[in-house]
């Protein structure tokens, strides 16, 4: 089989939904403005691009109409660049990746653009319109809320909130490292909106405090543990790699970022879906031969402070490695673009810090889990 | 009207004042420039001061702003850097601090880059105008005059102006009619002397309130609850008043009257000095803006409402006073009684009332300016001469006498008569000249009682009348307490229906009172649930459903002439109209879930019908619904007509009056407008999603539920409500019918109020005004 590598990332900034910079951006330009920012800053052959593959959670409206082929129309590749829009959920870009490598695998082309995009402020969650089933909703609980999950599992691993809230400062905190010391600024492409130019992250908090966390009014059970400041927040974003083989990099020239050892995918209990990167991790580990010991970098994607604490004890990933540049928690979590972002980021981690394996994982709503495993190149 | 010639306002001084005010000229839709100075630090915004004043704005409660949308009309600046905008601005407001010279300077200052013929005019309510002009060019002389705003400017109707004779009398009736038509203001002209009317009435009241409870040894609850209610005064009464604007005013207010009214002036003659108060100001007991003033919440163990004892100067437990019914009912037997609390009631009110008859012509040239100042500046509900009329002036002039007190030569020129009478069909006043001529209406000002004084109704029964308003058009006028809707309403209405379609052209629903309606009556249908009548209740709840509905499709134009609240059932009225004229202060709302019930008359499929055909709204079968479960679910209440649009209570041309005195014309011209090819609404069909919306709804509800903000009955509130909006087991892909509709709110309506919680929180909400949280 061919080596894949990811030989790309880009985003936009991230920013809250409703209230942010990105909020009145249509979701398929602020996607087609990272689409030919990779293109351009990877110099990729246009006419060479087989697909254009994006994920996307909630694609109805302005993201809508398989959004992909109208994001490549709206970036000027070329025609001939086919546009497929995939979904799972949060891990909906990150499936995007899997579907880009498993083609290759297949001989099905050489270079593709993996992208994502969420667009939480002119989408709603669950869309405009929820239709649940009510026998299915009898039967299990496949409907059930984001944050009930999260207090699930916090009292089924007993994290207290204190705990989680730790864990978000230091997101912040690391967030906050990154961007002031201008290690998140090579992955931006800044997005043209009517009110001007957004090229930083809008939802980081350094000025959060532990005292300013423990303040805050339970989120989503009135006497739970996880808040608004334990939680990631509704977020506006896209993001985008390049994904090709490794000999169609060497030959064209292309910066190789990392190279992808193995993929999974794997389901879990809905009203614990937090739980889900734990047997994906597993599965992608294994599958490539590699002990969570031996990971220098892992991405592991803070839906919420509580699945992150539990999914990182479980899977057995060193402090030091875990979301060197901060998690969704700080950074924010447009659903179809955060598996685009972390998987760029690991693989950008890789190229950046060095270190041989990294991974990136994330749980997804309904009870799923889904892991890219990565190596130096 | 010449309204139009002001297209932008100029407010310089962006305080409490100065800002609302431009914030009330927000609310017409005109564009304003709020100037104050530059901030006292450098390196800040330059315009700082002013921005801050737009932020505070959006942060008061109650709302400066009709809708916040309306801030983005108000643009803040300074008075160093865009003082030569004042050039695009066609009337300045002045609303700076209260010195002769720093506003005399600032005029000079207008004078040289406003355009010729622009309006100054000042907020002042201390400074005389003759002062304020004294020494300024003749050209600003000529566009001069103050125009006295009350606080807060978006909810006080009066507006007080006064001009010198030197003022242009043109530009005087251009600001005046602005005033009026775009600011919703009631122009009272007033004299140039000292508190003009309103403030010089009401700080004699006051004073006199305080001095007379302390001298008659009165708790300050005993002084409220007589000065209140028997004399259709707010509550506040004289304690809770002080407390509201704020005690440390009164030295303020008092020291200026003391510096300008004659020497021989009551007013002055009350003025002592109080150890109390001064005591009470010093020590940051202020009022209600401070640690609290007569009254305080005591939050130190638990929350307990507090009042000061006049002579100890102590907090103690507030005793609630009563004033026996028969002696709060009639004002004339309260002052009559020998009792403390009657002699209070004379020692106060005899005391005002002499000084407000003795003040005109020299405040205001007839008694209707001045009972409209008092009525709209101090929210009484009867004026000075409304209130002598009342009492009798006979008697009010006959126990001055007994007291050796001076009798005002007004009060004997009216002798036996009174000072208002109807006569000719007409109300008619006492002028000063001894002649009684008619009170005087704006064109365009109709008020429902000007007509029934001149005619018999159409229809009449306990609760509701309709009335021939004339131009082709009926009235139908609800008269119930609250305006709370009952059978005898509903029957009137199917009645009306028949008469107006026999002998009129259109119908207007409105009554001059404070509220449209509060909506269903709750005590009857309690009354009914308690003997278990629940023939009877669902009898009422499908009488109104086609009443309504008859309203809807008669073959007429219905016009609702909605102010104040149209809640439940009255807001069902509201929706089944073809056109609304609201009053710019509507509060509409479906807040049956509240009270543990779901809309009955209609309301669901009305507001429905309005989510599905709105604009921006996305397509399916859920978007609808949502908006109005949302909407409806937690009892939403608009706090303006602007926001009743945006909740789609009202339709987007509806129309908005400002002046609540116009509101009433306003609703015939526009049911006049509809009369020609009328054409009655076709039933709407709708494409409902049925169960799985109802589950989706379930889910939210339950959200909420766990974040404790939903209690457990309104799960089953909200589950009997998303219901009725899914279409019950409706597929998608068939047709539900307004009929079908109104049958699932009957099912979701008798289901809810067979359950205990929902008795529960009626007979709560019926006791107490408030919603039972159960």
């Amino acid at each position: 089989m061919q080596n894949i590598v990811v030989a790309g990332f880009t985003r936009s900034p991230f920013h809250f939904a409703s209230k942010g910079a990105l909020a009145r951006v249509r979701p398929d330009d602020l996607a087609a403005q990272v689409v030919r920012g990779l293109v351009e800053r990877t110099g990729v052959k246009q006419d060479d691009i087989e697909d254009l593959i994006v994920g996307c959670a909630f694609p109805e409206g302005e993201q809508g109409m398989n959004v992909a082929r109208l994001i490549g129309l709206l970036a000027d590749l070329p025609q001939s660049v086919g546009g497929v829009t995939v979904n799972r959920f949060c891990g909906s870009s990150m499936q995007s990746v899997h579907m880009a490598a498993g083609a290759i695998a297949l001989g099905a082309g050489e270079v593709f653009i993996c992208a994502g995009v969420e667009s939480m402020s002119r989408v709603p969650m669950q869309g405009f319109n929820p239709l649940p089933n009510p026998e299915l909703a009898a039967k299990a609980p496949a409907y059930i809320g984001m944050g009930d999950t999260a207090e699930n599992v916090a009292s089924r691993y007993e994290i207290s909130r204190e705990r989680q809230e730790t864990f978000a400062l230091a997101s912040q905190r690391k967030a906050a490292d990154a961007r002031s010391s201008g290690r998140l600024k090579d992955e931006i492409v800044p997005i043209r909106t009517k009110a001007g130019v957004v090229d930083t992250d809008g939802c980081l908090r350094p000025e959060s405090t532990a005292e300013g966390l423990a303040a805050l009014k339970p989120a989503f059970q009135a006497t739970g543990t996880v808040t608004a400041g334990t939680a990631s927040p509704l977020t506006d974003g896209a993001s985008a790699v390049l994904v090709c083989t490794e000999e169609y990099a060497r030959r064209n020239g292309l910066r190789m970022m990392a190279r992808l050892r193995s993929v999974a995918v794997s389901g879990c209990a809905p009203e614990v879906m937090g739980l889900g990167p734990i047997l994906a991790s597993r599965k992608a580990l294994e599958r490539g031969g590699v002990k969570a010991s031996e990971l220098d970098v892992v991405e592991l994607n803070e839906a919420f402070a509580s699945q992150a604490i539990a999914c990182a004890g479980e899977i057995g990933v060193r402090d030091e490695a875990l979301n060197i540049d901060g998690g969704a928690i700080a950074i924010g979590h447009p659903l179809g673009a955060t598996g685009a972002r972390i998987v760029g980021k690991a693989a950008q981690l890789l190229a950046r810090d060095g270190g041989r394996y990294a991974l990136a994982t994330q749980c997804i709503g309904g009870g799923q889990g889904i892991a890219t495993l990565l190596e130096r190149v | 009207m010449t309204t139009s010639a002001i297209n932008r306002v100029c407010v310089i001084g962006a305080g409490v004042m100065g800002a609302a005010i431009a914030a009330q000229v927000a609310n017409a839709g005109v564009r304003v420039l709020l100037l104050d100075i530059l901030p006292k630090d450098e390196g800040s915004d330059r315009s700082g001061v002013a921005k801050a004043a737009i932020a505070r704005l959006l942060k008061t409660d109650p709302a400066p702003f009709m809708s916040p949308a309306n801030a983005r009309l108000v643009e803040a600046g300074n008075i160093d850097d865009d003082f030569g905008r004042v050039a695009e601005c066609d009337w300045v407001i002045e609303a700076i601090v209260e010195r002769l010279d720093a506003k005399q300077a600032l005029y000079r200052r207008l004078d040289a880059v406003r355009r010729p013929g622009t309006a100054i005019s000042s907020n002042t309510s201390t400074i005389p105008l003759a002062q304020l002009i004294e020494g300024l060019p003749a050209s600003l002389q000529r566009d001069f005059m103050i125009t006295h705003f009350f606080n807060p400017p978006r909810y006080m109707r009066l507006l007080e102006i006064v001009t010198s004779p030197e003022t242009d009398a043109s530009l005087v009736d251009r600001i005046a009619q602005f005033s009026d038509h775009r600011l919703g203001k009631t122009v009272v002209r007033a004299k140039d002397t000292p508190g003009f009317i309103a403030n010089r009435i009401g700080t004699f009241w006051l004073q006199h309130g305080v001095n007379a409870a302390i001298d008659l040894g009165l708790t300050v609850e005993e002084a409220d609850a007589v000065m209140g209610r028997p004399f259709g005064i707010p509550k506040t009464g004289v304690f809770g008043l002080l407390d509201l604007v704020g005690l440390d005013l009164m030295p303020h207010i008092n020291a200026s009257m003391k510096a300008s009214l004659p020497a021989d002036d009551a007013f002055l003659a009350s003025l002592r000095e109080s150890p109390l108060l001064s005591r009470m100001i010093a020590e940051g007991y202020t009022g209600r803006k401070g640690k609290g003033g007569f009254y305080r919440i005591n939050r130190t163990a638990g929350k307990v409402k507090e009042s000061i004892g006049l002579v100890t100067g102590d907090y103690a437990a507030s005793s609630m006073a009563t004033v026996p019914s028969e002696l709060s009912r009639s004002p004339k037997a309260l002052i009559a009684s020998s009792e403390k609390l009657g002699g209070y009631a004379w020692t106060v009110m005899g005391a005002t009332l002499a000084y407000a008859a003795g003040l005109v012509p020299a405040i205001a040239d007839d008694i209707v300016a001045v009972d409209a100042a008092m009525r709209l500046g101090f929210n009484w509900k009867q004026g000075p001469f409304e209130l002598l009329d009342a009492l009798g002036p006979k008697a009010v002039a006959a126990r001055l006498e007994q007291d050796g007190r001076p009798v005002p030569a007004l009060l004997k020129q009216v002798g036996d008569g009174t000072f208002y009478k109807v006569a000719d069909g007409e109300t008619q006043f006492l002028g000063t000249d001894g002649h009684y001529r008619a009170v005087p209406r704006e064109p365009g000002v109709l008020l429902l009682v000007d007509i029934k004084r001149t005619r018999e109704p159409e229809l009449r029964n306990g609760s509701a009348a309709l009335w021939d308003i004339g131009n082709g058009v009926a009235c139908f006028e609800f008269s119930s307490k609250m305006n709370s809707i009952d059978e005898p309403i509903l029957k009137l209405l199917e009645k009306s229906v028949e008469v107006v379609k026999q002998r009129y052209k259109a119908l207007v629903i409105y009554s001059d009172a404070t509220n449209f309606s509060a909506g269903a009556n709750l005590g009857l249908a309690l009354f009914a649930c308690n003997i278990a009548a629940w023939g009877e209740i669902e009898k009422l709840v499908s009488g109104g459903q086609r009443t309504l509905k008859a309203l809807k499709y008669a073959p007429f134009p219905v016009v609702a002439g909605v102010a104040g609240l149209a809640l439940g059932g009255g807001c069902e009225v509201v929706l089944h109209a073809d056109a609304v004229q609201a009053h710019a202060e509507s509060y509409i709302g479906l807040v049956e879930c509240g009270v543990g019930l779901v809309p009955g008359w209609g309301g669901c499929g009305e507001m429905l019908q309005r989510w599905r055909d709105a604009p921006g709204v996305p397509h399916g079968p859920m978007p609808a619904p949502s908006k109005v479960f949302e909407t409806v679910s937690v009892a939403t209440v608009s706090k303006s007509a602007a926001e009743a649009k945006s909740l789609r209570f009202l339709r987007e041309d509806d129309g908005v009056t400002m002046n609540r005195d116009r509101l009433l014309f306003d609703a015939r011209a526009r049911a006049l407008s509809l009369v020609d090819g009328y054409v009655p609404p076709k039933p709407p069909e709708f494409r409902l999603p049925g169960a799985g919306g109802r589950l989706a709804m379930s889910l939210a509800a339950n959200g909420y539920h766990r974040q404790g903000i939903a209690t457990s009955h309104d799960l089953v509130v909200a589950d009997a409500l998303s219901e009725v909006l899914t279409g019950g087991d409706a597929d998608y892909f068939d047709a539900v019918s307004e009929r079908d509709l109104l049958a699932l709110e009957r099912k979701s309506f008798m289901r809810l109020i067979r359950t205990g919680p929902t008795l529960d929180r009626i007979q709560h909400t019926l006791e107490t005004g408030k919603p039972l949280r159960n």
